[in-house]
């Protein structure tokens, strides 16, 4: 009906029922591309103002971690790191970590954080998941950089860190965090305006997933039983795969990381159509 | 004259009370009951499950209406009677149940003065986000930012202090400055002019009638106050209870309305 509308009488807005979105709409986004950019300088900026180390904080935080990990899972648990350095080992994987789980949380919380907003003007919702996303990878690339420092360092004397090929597919697997945070973010996000204890258990289940994630041990640890459980995690091949690119030690199948990015992008799609549907009609549920 | 808005049919139903338990284990429980045909341990005693309850309330009725390119449109009715509802909808901030609107042209509506302005940010920073928020360009924004601070009558050093600290008169002036600047082909606003002295009021009043009668904007309209709809709005629509009762020229609807608010 709308189509045959379109051909008699030009209309720029038809306001229907239910429209079946089943992918973004790009071309509205990039018209409010100006509003994307303020929403992702404001939040940006607000992080680090009124704070004593500013954006040092972004660092801070995953080396503090990374101390804590050596001590408690190198030192007194001996979990072992497969021959890389502790503090390489166990800085790549909370950086990771901390990427997808920031990511995670901010997008699941979308329509409660902004429901006063959202209820009062129309703008395309999908552009705060993206603001958030885009925050935490800012976040991400400064601790990469820090990352690369140390890497440098250890290159330069001589420790047994053997950088591969895969390296220069890393640019894949950060936006493969991306996309997985924010799709699984976006596709619980209306169950968490409905009901909002929610929130407690994506925070309290993500704490948990970080341990069924090779994080604080290499996946060589894990006993070949229960290899397939850990390998249903899509995380767990990029983690793997980010430190053979870098350290030249960890889980390289092509195929197994293959299957996890096709279950990111199927997580995605499924979020996006989510949150269009939901974006309808949340106002009148929370 | 041709048609910019044209709602046809647009009905929209509320589910009434509670919706489930309002956490995810008690709705759980809820459904676990009724699936073993047992009394939901949450619904009240004697009275029905909430969970599969279905109380509904249109807000509303099968409302067709036209509106033309210039027209101001004032749109009133009661408390409850679907004003609101029928301006949220317009905005796309809620879907209709049935029916449907069509629009030609940029849409800009305001149904609150200052949506998205962040109080820790300065009038400045605040202009552009409030600005971006209700559809504007950065550039369109730049051009245009000495106009809204002289229309907000703010004086130029508040205008990089934080919001915060601004009074609510100084607030909703900026706020009213960014949204009277939009550059839109329809305007739909929803008793906004409530806040301000009648002075910047009948400014505001002013800029809307202006940008309609130089600018061919349509305006709608939605106001409790009758002799600003009277001042401003050429047509008008009387909705009761969700249906449209009457439409025409905006004095036949307001005495029509007089009537009405008289009779109860």
């Amino acid at each position: 009906m709308a189509a045959r509308d379109k051909k008699c009488e030009d209309w720029d807005l038809v306001i229907t029922p239910k429209d079946k979105v089943l992918w973004l709409d790009i071309k509205e986004l990039v018209q409010y591309r100006d509003l994307l950019n303020l929403l992702i300088r404001r939040d940006f900026v607000s992080m680090y103002k009124q704070t004593i180390l500013g954006p040092l904080w972004f660092v801070f935080q995953p080396l503090m971690s990374t101390i804590m990990y050596m001590f408690v899972f190198g030192s007194i648990a001996q979990m072992g790191t497969d021959g890389i350095p502790q503090p390489l080992f166990y800085f790549t994987g909370t950086m990771l970590w901390t990427f997808f789980s920031i990511t995670l949380t901010k997008c699941q919380d979308t329509f409660n954080s902004n429901a006063g907003l959202f209820g009062k003007v129309y703008f395309p919702r999908f552009t705060m998941p993206i603001a958030y996303t885009v925050n935490s990878f800012f976040t991400f690339i400064i601790q990469f950089l820090f990352l690369i420092i140390f890497y440098v360092f250890y290159l330069i004397t001589g420790t047994a860190v053997h950088p591969t090929w895969w390296i220069l597919f890393t640019p894949v697997l950060i936006i493969q965090v991306a996309l997985l945070g924010m799709g699984i973010g976006i596709l619980i996000s209306a169950l968490t305006t409905k009901y909002k204890d929610l929130r407690q258990l994506v925070s309290f289940g993500l704490g948990l997933l970080m341990y069924a994630t090779p994080i604080v041990y290499p996946l060589s640890k894990i006993p070949s039983k229960w290899k397939v459980v850990f390998l249903v995690n899509p995380v767990t091949s990029i983690v793997e795969m980010f430190r053979y690119a870098f350290l030249g030690n960890g889980m390289h199948n092509f195929w197994i990381w293959g299957g996890s990015f096709v279950s990111t992008l199927l997580i995605f799609w499924l979020g996006v159509i989510t949150f269009n549907h939901n974006e309808k009609t949340f106002i009148d549920v929370i | 004259m041709d048609t910019v808005v044209r709602v046809e049919g647009l009905s929209k139903e509320y589910r009434l009370g509670v919706i489930g338990n309002g956490s995810l284990y008690r709705d759980i429980q809820s459904w676990i009951a009724r699936l073993k045909k047992k009394d939901d341990p949450w619904s009240e005693i004697g009275g029905q499950s909430r969970v599969g309850r279905r109380e509904r309330f249109l807000a509303l009725k099968d409302v067709s209406f036209e509106v033309r390119r210039g027209e101001r449109l004032g749109i009133v009715g009661r408390n409850g009677a679907g004003k609101s509802t029928l301006l949220k909808i317009l905005s796309q901030i809620t879907a209709p149940t049935s029916g449907s609107i069509k629009i030609k042209g940029k849409v800009a509506s305001l149904l609150e003065v200052g949506t998205g302005f962040h109080p820790e940010l300065t009038g400045r920073e605040n202009v552009y986000l409030n600005g971006a928020i209700l559809g504007m360009k950065k550039s369109e924004i730049d051009r245009k930012f000495d106009e809204i601070v002289v229309f907000s009558e703010l004086d130029n050093e508040f205008i990089d202090t934080p919001v915060k600290r601004f009074s609510s008169g100084m607030f909703v002036r900026l706020a009213f400055a960014v949204a009277a600047h939009l550059d839109s082909d329809i305007l739909i606003a929803d008793e906004v002019l409530a806040v301000g002295d009648a002075k910047f009021q009948q400014k505001c009043l002013g800029a809307m009638k202006d940008a309609s009668e130089n600018q061919g904007r349509t305006v709608l309209f939605v106001s409790h106050m009758i002799t600003a709809l009277q001042q401003l709005c050429t047509k008008g629509i009387l909705l009761e209870h969700g249906s449209l009762v009457e439409a025409g020229t905006m004095d036949q609807i307001a005495s029509r309305y007089q009537k009405l608010l008289a009779e109860t």
